[in-house]
C-alpha cells in the first residue's frame, strides 16, 4: 500500500544535488580541521584546550570550568578526614565502607572511605555531604581494569589521586543554616560519656550537673552526673552520637 | 514467517523484541514485547529518600534525564508542599530545553541511520555533544546529572555560562539548515519516508499517543502550552504541529521544535542575566547528610517528618507527555512512585503504523517514533 | 624503450636464477632445472604471486582509503593509530580476524557455509588477472576478456545466496534473496552499457577498448552508459545507496550476518575486490584506462610503470566519488531499487545503444573530420 503512493507521489529522477554538495563541504572543513581530537595521544583535560575546549571546528566551546566540574574518581584528603561516616550515609548505592587506615588512636581507630566503583553512580553526593571537604570528586575519567577486585578503591589509593593534584569541581554545595540539631532527652541519659568520646569533631562536651539529693524513700538514678552539651556550630550532624547512646536518648531535632 | 528484531537488533535502540509476520518483504502483522530493560525503578524509589530517587531519575531515559528528574521533581515538590524559587524553576527549564535538544539530536543521529545516511549521524552526535558540555559545566555530569534537588537545583550556573550557552545555540541553529539540506534535499529520504508509517489523529489519540507522534498528525497538544510548568508560562514559543502523519511529519515535528526549544533557550538565557536569586527553597532539608541508614544500621536515625500528601506531575519530555504520580504517608521514603512513560504507549501501538508497510520500512518508522527503552521498561 | 611485461620480467627472472643454480649444481639436477617446462611452470607461478600479492595490497589499501576518506566525510579522522596514518590498521584487523575461531550454526549446511566465502573469494580475485591494469601487465591478450570479466563478476549472487541460504539465518536468507534478485536486476543495464561502449571500440578486447580511448576518453559520447554503468556497479558493489542486502538497520548484517573470523574476513576482502574491480571497469571502459590526453607534457606520462600510476589515480579518484555517495545519501528500499533497475536504468542502457550508434555512424560521415576514424 505504500509504495505505490510513494513512487507515484515524486516520481522525478533521483534529485540528490543538495546533500552531496553538504557532505561535500563539511569533508572540506573537516579535511583542514576534524572534530574529533586523537584521544590517548591528546586529552581534552590538556592545558591546550582548557579555557576554550574546541569541540566543533572553529568554535571554542567551554567554561573554562568543563573539566573542573566533572564528577570522576574521588580525591580522599586522609589528613582531614574525621571519620564521620557521612559520605558512607549519602551512598545511595552503598558503595562506600568505611575501613580502618593505619595512624589512629588504638582504642577509636581512624576509619575513612573505600569505594568499590563497580558500584558507584557518580552521583556526587558524598562529596556534597562531606563536611570537611576531604572527599571531592575529581576529573579523572580513566578507570577499565582487568579485575573486578582493582575496581575497589582503599583510602591510600583514593588518596594517590588527591596527591595527584588534578581539578577539583569549584562548584560546593554549602550547609545550610537552619538543618536539624542533636537534643537531648534528660530524664534518659546516664552520663556515660559515649557520644563525647565518640564524636568526630569532639564538639560533645561533658557537663557537670548538681546531683540531686535524695528525699526520703526515694532512689536516686544510678548514673554519672554529667550530661552532653552539642557546640551546634561544630557539629557535622554525623549521628554517630546517636548510634553510639546505650539509651536511646539523643535525637534529631529542631531548637525551639 | 516471524522474524524476531530483537532484543539485541539494531533497529530497536535499546533492549526490546519486536516480533514481525512477515511474507516476503511485505509486514503483515507485529507485536511488540518489552520489559527486557525492566528495573524496577518505582519500587526502588519507595525505599529510597526523595533527593536519592533522582539518580535512579537520570537512568530511566538515558538520553533525557534531565526530564526526568525535572518530572519526578516536580511530582515530590508538590506532595511536600515545597515552593521553589523563581531562579531555579528558569534554570529548570532552561535545564529541560536543552535535555529536549540533546534528545532530538541523539533521535536525529539515531533516525538518519536507520534510514542508512550515514554522515548525519556523527554531526547528530558532534552537535549533541555541546550540549553535553553545557551540562557538564555546571552539573558535573555529562549523562547523569543528579543535579535537581527537592526544592531546587544543587547549584547555581557558574560565570560566563550564559555566554557559551548562546554560542552553543548559534552554532546548533546553522547546523539545523545543514541537517534539512542532508535529509529534506535528497528525493530518496522523501522516496523513503513520505506516507510511511502513517498514524491519523483519531486513531493516535484512541491509543493514548503523545509527543511528537500526535503533533506530527496535526494535533497541536504540547503540554509546555495547554498546562505550563515551571517557567514555561513565561516564555514565548510555538507548538510544532505537521500534518501528513507519517515518518517526515515527525521528523519536521522534531526539527521545528529543535528551532523552537532554541527560542526558549535564548529567552532563559536572557532572564538568567538579568535575575539572580536563590536556587534553593529556605525550607528544605538540602544537606545530603544521613538521610539513609545502611543495612546493620536499622533505627540509627528517627525518621524526619515529613507532611503526608499526593504529588503529581506532568512535563512535556521530549517524546512525549510523562506523568508521575508521588504519594507520602509521612516518612522520609515516598509511599509510592508511579511513572508513565510515553515511548511505552507510542510503542505499544505499534501494529497500527507498522502492518502493510515493508521490512525495509520498520527501522524509519520505530526512528521516528524515537524510542527509549529506559522509560519503557523502567 | 622495449615494452615491460610483467611476465617478461618474471619469465626472465626464473630462468636467469635457474640456469645459475643450474651452472652450481651436479648433473642430474641442473638437467632438472634447465627443463623449459619447470620454467614456464615457475615463471606463471612468479607473475600470478606478484599479481594477486599486488593486488590484494591494493584492496587492502582501498579498504584504507575509504575508511579515511569516510572519515573526513563525517567530521572525524579514521584510523589513526597502528602505522602511519592508520595505514596497517586493516592489517591490523586481518590479523585479528585470523587468530579468530570460525564457527559454524548448528543447522547451518557445512558445504555451502564453508564453500560459499571461498568461492566468493576466488570469483573477485580471478578478476585481478583479467583485467589489464596497463600495457604489459596481463600474460597475453584475451580476444573476448571484457565478456569474461562480466561473467566472472555476475558469478557473485550464486555465492552470495548460498552463503546466505546455507547459514540457516532467517535474515541472510532476506538478504540474500534481496542481493539475488537486485544483483539481477542490474546485470542487464550493465550488460546493455558495456554494449555501447564495444560497439564505439569495436572489440571485446579490454586492452583494445583502452588503446581506441588515447584520442578521446568513452565518458563523453557516452555519458548515459557511464551513470547507468555506475549505478550499476553502485548496486552490484552493494553499496550505498543500494546496499540494502546488508542493510544493517532491518537486516543486521544481511547475508553474512552469520560468518565470523576468516569468513568474514573472506567475504568482506572480496566486497572491496570487487569495489576495486568496479573501479577498474569504470577507468578501463569510460576513463581511458592508464591513457592520458595528448595535452598532458611528457614528464608526467614518461617515467617508469607511468601507465599503472595514472589508472590507480583514476581508479581511487572514482571510488572517491563512490565513497562520497556513502557518505551523503541514505538507502533505497528494495522495491523502488528493483522498479529503477527495470524500468529506468534499461531503457536508458537502451538509449545509451542507440547514442554510441549514432557516434559510430558519425564518426563515418565526414562531417566530424575531428574525430579519428575506426581502424576497421
Amino acid at each position: 500500500m505504500s509504495e505505490s503512493t510513494t513512487a507515484e507521489s515524486n516520481s522525478s529522477v533521483l534529485w540528490v544535488a543538495k546533500p552531496l554538495i553538504t557532505a561535500a563541504r563539511q569533508f572540506g572543513k573537516s579535511l583542514l580541521r576534524p572534530s574529533t581530537i586523537v584521544y590517548p595521544f591528546e586529552r581534552l583535560e590538556d592545558p591546550k584546550f582548557r579555557g576554550a575546549v574546541r569541540i566543533a571546528p572553529g568554535k571554542p566551546i567551554g567554561v573554562g570550568q568543563v573539566w573542573d566540574n566533572y564528577r570522576g574518581v574521588h580525591a580522599l584528603n586522609i589528613e582531614t578526614c574525621i571519620s564521620c561516616n557521612l559520605c558512607a550515609f549519602s551512598c545511595p548505592d552503598l558503595c562506600i565502607d568505611m575501613v580502618t587506615v593505619p595512624g589512629g588512636d588504638p582504642k577509636h581507630p581512624k576509619k575513612c572511605p573505600q569505594i568499590d566503583y563497580g558500584k558507584c553512580s557518580y552521583c556526587g553526593f558524598c562529596s556534597d555531604a562531606c563536611p570537611e571537604g576531604c572527599l571531592s570528586m575529581t576529573t579523572r575519567y580513566e578507570l577499565s581494569v582487568s579485575k573486578r577486585s582493582d575496581m575497589i578503591y582503599s583510602p591510600q589509593r583514593l588518596e594517590e589521586v588527591f596527591k595527584a593534584k588534578l581539578p577539583m569541581s569549584p562548584i560546593r554545595v554549602e550547609r545550610p543554616k537552619n538543618e536539624d540539631a542533636i537534643l537531648l532527652d534528660p530524664p534518659l541519659c546516664i552520663g556515660c560519656n559515649a557520644c563525647a568520646r565518640d564524636c568526630p569533631t569532639k564538639c560533645i562536651t561533658m557537663v557537670d550537673l548538681p546531683k540531686p539529693v535524695a528525699k526520703a524513700g526515694e532512689k536516686l538514678p544510678k548514673r554519672i552526673w554529667k550530661e552532653p552539651v552539642v557546640n551546634d556550630s561544630d557539629c557535622v550532624r554525623c549521628g554517630t552520637c546517636i548510634s553510639v547512646c546505650p539509651k536511646e536518648c539523643l535525637f534529631w531535632g529542631t531548637h525551639r | 514467517m516471524w522474524i524476531n528484531m530483537g532484543p539485541q537488533h539494531p533497529m530497536t535502540h535499546g533492549l526490546w523484541n519486536l516480533r514481525v509476520k512477515i511474507d516476503g518483504e511485505l509486514v503483515l502483522d507485529v507485536d511488540p514485547e518489552m520489559g527486557y530493560l525492566h528495573r524496577g525503578i518505582e519500587k526502588i524509589s519507595e525505599d529510597r529518600h526523595y533527593n536519592e530517587i533522582i539518580t535512579l531519575m537520570d537512568r530511566t531515559c538515558y538520553v533525557a534525564g534531565m526530564a526526568w528528574e525535572h518530572l519526578f521533581i516536580q511530582a515530590a515538590e508538590h506532595a511536600l508542599h515545597i515552593q521553589v524559587p523563581e531562579r531555579a524553576q528558569w534554570i529548570r527549564t532552561m535545564s529541560e530545553e536543552f535535555q529536549r535538544v540533546a534528545s532530538h539530536l541523539m533521535w536525529y543521529a539515531a533516525f538518519v541511520q536507520d534510514i542508512g545516511l550515514m554522515s548525519p549521524f556523527l554531526y547528530g552526535m558532534r552537535d549533541r555533544d555541546l550540549v553535553l558540555d553545557l551540562f557538564q559545566s555546571y552539573t558535573g555530569g555529562r549523562l547523569t546529572y543528579e543535579y535537581m534537588r527537592v526544592g531546587g537545583v544543587r547549584n547555581d550556573l557558574p560565570p560566563g555560562f550564559t555566554d557559551q550557552a548562546r554560542k552553543v545555540c548559534d552554532w546548533l541553529s546553522d547546523r539545523f539548515v545543514e541537517y534539512d539540506r542532508l535529509c529534506l534535499g535528497s528525493d530518496i529520504f522523501h522516496r523513503r519516508c513520505d506516507n510511511l508509517g502513517v498514524l491519523k489523529a483519531s486513531e493516535c489519540i484512541r491509543y493514548g499517543i503523545t509527543g511528537p507522534m500526535l503533533r506530527s498528525a496535526g494535533v497541536a497538544r504540547d503540554l509546555r502550552k495547554d498546562r505550563p510548568y515551571a517557567a514555561y508560562g513565561q516564555v514565548d514559543f510555538e507548538v510544532a504541529v505537521a500534518d501528513g502523519a507519517d515518518v517526515t511529519g515527525r521528523y519536521l515535528v522534531r526539527m521545528e521544535e529543535l528551532r523552537q526549544s532554541l527560542r526558549i533557550l535564548r529567552q532563559t538565557l536572557d532572564w538568567l542575566d538579568r535575575n539572580a536569586g536563590p536556587v534553593m527553597a529556605e525550607n528544605v532539608p538540602r544537606w545530603m547528610g544521613a538521610p539513609y541508614a545502611p543495612v546493620g544500621r536499622e533505627g540509627y536515625l528517627l525518621k524526619r517528618e515529613y507532611p503526608k500528601g499526593v504529588g503529581f506531575s506532568a512535563i512535556e519530555e521530549p517524546h512525549g507527555e510523562a506523568l508521575a504520580y508521588v504519594v507520602n504517608e509521612g516518612g522520609e521514603h515516598p509511599y509510592r512512585v508511579k511513572l508513565k512513560s510515553p515511548v511505552f504507549v507510542n510503542i505499544a501501538a505499534a501494529r497500527q503504523y507498522l502492518v502493510g508497510y515493508r521490512v525495509a520500512d520498520i527501522p524509519p518508522i520505530m526512528g521516528s517514533v524515537d524510542v527509549c527503552v529506559g522509560e519503557v521498561d523502567r | 624503450m622495449a615494452p615491460l611485461s610483467l611476465y617478461g620480467v618474471s619469465n626472465s627472472l626464473v630462468s636467469t636464477l635457474l640456469l645459475h643454480l643450474a651452472a652450481v649444481l651436479p648433473a642430474p639436477l641442473s638437467t632438472l632445472l634447465s627443463n623449459g617446462d619447470l620454467i614456464l611452470l615457475l615463471s606463471v607461478l612468479v607473475f600470478c604471486g606478484t599479481l594477486l600479492g599486488a593486488s590484494l595490497l591494493n584492496t587492502i589499501l582501498l579498504i584504507w582509503f575509504e575508511r579515511k576518506m569516510l572519515g573526513r566525510f563525517m567530521d572525524r579522522r579514521g584510523a589513526m593509530h597502528v602505522g602511519y596514518a592508520g595505514l596497517l590498521q586493516n592489517f591490523a584487523d586481518g590479523l585479528k580476524l585470523f587468530r579468530k575461531h570460525t564457527f559454524r550454526p548448528q543447522d547451518a549446511d557445512p558445504l555451502g557455509f564453508f564453500s560459499a566465502p571461498t568461492a566468493y573469494m576466488v570469483a573477485s580475485i580471478v578478476m585481478f588477472g583479467i583485467l589489464p591494469v596497463s600495457t604489459g601487465w596481463s600474460a597475453g591478450t584475451l580476444p573476448l576478456s571484457l565478456l569474461l570479466a562480466l561473467v566472472v563478476f555476475s558469478f557473485a549472487p550464486l555465492f552470495i545466496f548460498l552463503g546466505a541460504w546455507s547459514s540457516a539465518n532467517k535474515y541472510s536468507l532476506i538478504g540474500g534473496m534481496r542481493s539475488a534478485a537486485q544483483m539481477i536486476a542490474y546485470e542487464v543495464p550493465i550488460l546493455l552499457a558495456v554494449v555501447a561502449v564495444v560497439l564505439l571500440s569495436g572489440s571485446f578486447d579490454l586492452t583494445t577498448i583502452v588503446n581506441e580511448q588515447r584520442n578521446y576518453w568513452f565518458w563523453g559520447p557516452l555519458f548515459l552508459a557511464l551513470i547507468v554503468f555506475v549505478a550499476g556497479m553502485l548496486a552490484e558493489m552493494e553499496r550505498i545507496p543500494f546496499d540494502l542486502p546488508e542493510a544493517e538497520a532491518e537486516l543486521v548484517e544481511g547475508w553474512n550476518t552469520e560468518f565470523g573470523g576468516m569468513l568474514f574476513a573472506f567475504f568482506m576482502l572480496a566486497d572491496y575486490a570487487r569495489a576495486l574491480v568496479g573501479s577498474y571497469l569504470i577507468v578501463l571502459l569510460f576513463l581511458g584506462g592508464w591513457t592520458l590526453p595528448s595535452w598532458v607534457p611528457a614528464p608526467l606520462t614518461n617515467f617508469p610503470l607511468a601507465g599503472i600510476f595514472w589508472f590507480q589515480v583514476k581508479t581511487y579518484l572514482v571510488f572517491g566519488v563512490f565513497i562520497w555517495i556513502r557518505a551523503s545519501l541514505p538507502r533505497v528500499r528494495t522495491d523502488q531499487l528493483l522498479r529503477v533497475g527495470w524500468m529506468r536504468m534499461i531503457p536508458l542502457s537502451l538509449l545509451s545503444i542507440v547514442l554510441a550508434a549514432l557516434v559510430v555512424l558519425a564518426k563515418c560521415l565526414p562531417v566530424f573530420g575531428c574525430l579519428p576514424s575506426m581502424g576497421s
